[in-house]
């Protein structure tokens, strides 16, 4: 085995379940999708190997690999984008079904994992992608603007409707659960 | 875009009998996730903020949704683990291996 390949092994390929996850969620978990997002991502960051500096965040460097790699597919995929469906029952808060009995948000804790990732997978593209960015990677308005070449203003309104709906399926399942009355 | 966020039992009250740099619970809730995304100009920001400390009915609302952001983002990012794609990988580097001088 090269020392370089070691290298790789040791310092890239110790994120493959961290770029595995994010895949999932960007791709809606799809398991084909994601494992090619992952393979394409690592196998750039191999060819581009020498040009790593050793000792910086690899794993900052393997997401935005994993992050561009996604978006620029997705806009191949989009350039006949499907029309979003518009559902304004589900774009409330919760908040005023919950505020007597868990103000402060300690329902959501009770929710296990699996739910929310389900949650989040499940969304419509156009809502997924611009809240793995923000909720997730913590990128703002807008560099997401400039990643998925959509103005600020529908950057905050996909991501407002993203976080409803993903609001309101957790607190429909954490009733149907029991979790909350 | 309908942003129709109000924290219940509010009554909108822009006047509201306050100052003119006061903020109605209408316009501060409709602006809670650019607030709490760090996204509104700092005066906007700092006028919320005022608010929503001052606001018996904001600020639990504001922690609501706080919290739901911090749990998404703390479950979202969960790692994930597969071993078909594991092997996949080291095959692929174990080729990429054998072609390279």
């Amino acid at each position: 085995m090269s020392a370089k390949h070691r290298e790789f092994e040791s310092e890239a390929l110790v994120h493959m379940d961290v770029l595995y996850g994010l895949a999932l969620r960007f791709t809606g978990g799809d398991d084909a999708a994601a494992q090619d997002l992952v393979q394409d991502t690592l196998l750039k960051a191999y060819r581009a190997w020498d040009n790593f500096e050793s000792g910086t965040n690899c794993r900052a460097w393997l997401t935005t690999i994993l992050r561009n790699t996604f978006i620029n597919d997705l806009r191949r995929r989009q350039s006949r984008p499907a029309p979003v469906g518009y559902d304004e029952v589900a774009e409330r808060s919760v908040y005023p079904q919950l505020h007597e009995e868990d103000g402060e948000g300690g329902f959501f804790d009770r929710i296990v994992d699996d739910e929310v990732i389900r949650a989040i997978e499940e969304l419509p593209e156009d809502f997924r992608v611009p809240l793995v960015l923000a909720d997730l990677e913590g990128i703002g308005y807008k560099e997401i603007s400039e990643l998925l070449e959509i103005p600020v203003g529908t950057v905050k309104s996909r991501l407002f409707r993203a976080r409803r709906r993903l609001q309101q399926r957790l607190y429909r399942y954490a009733v149907e659960m029991g979790y909350i009355r | 875009m309908t942003h129709d966020e109000q924290p219940p039992g509010h009554a909108v009250s822009p006047e509201g009998g306050g100052t003119a740099d006061e903020l109605s619970c209408e316009e501060a809730a409709r602006n809670v996730f650019e607030y709490l995304d760090g996204e509104l100009p700092p005066g906007y920001s700092e006028r919320v903020h005022r608010h929503v400390e001052m606001c018996q009915r904001c600020y639990p609302y504001f922690n609501f949704e706080r919290a739901f952001l911090d749990y998404v983002h703390d479950r979202g990012m969960r790692p994930a683990r597969s071993a078909k794609l594991e092997e996949r990988l080291k095959r692929l580097l174990d080729d990429l291996e054998g072609r390279e001088p």
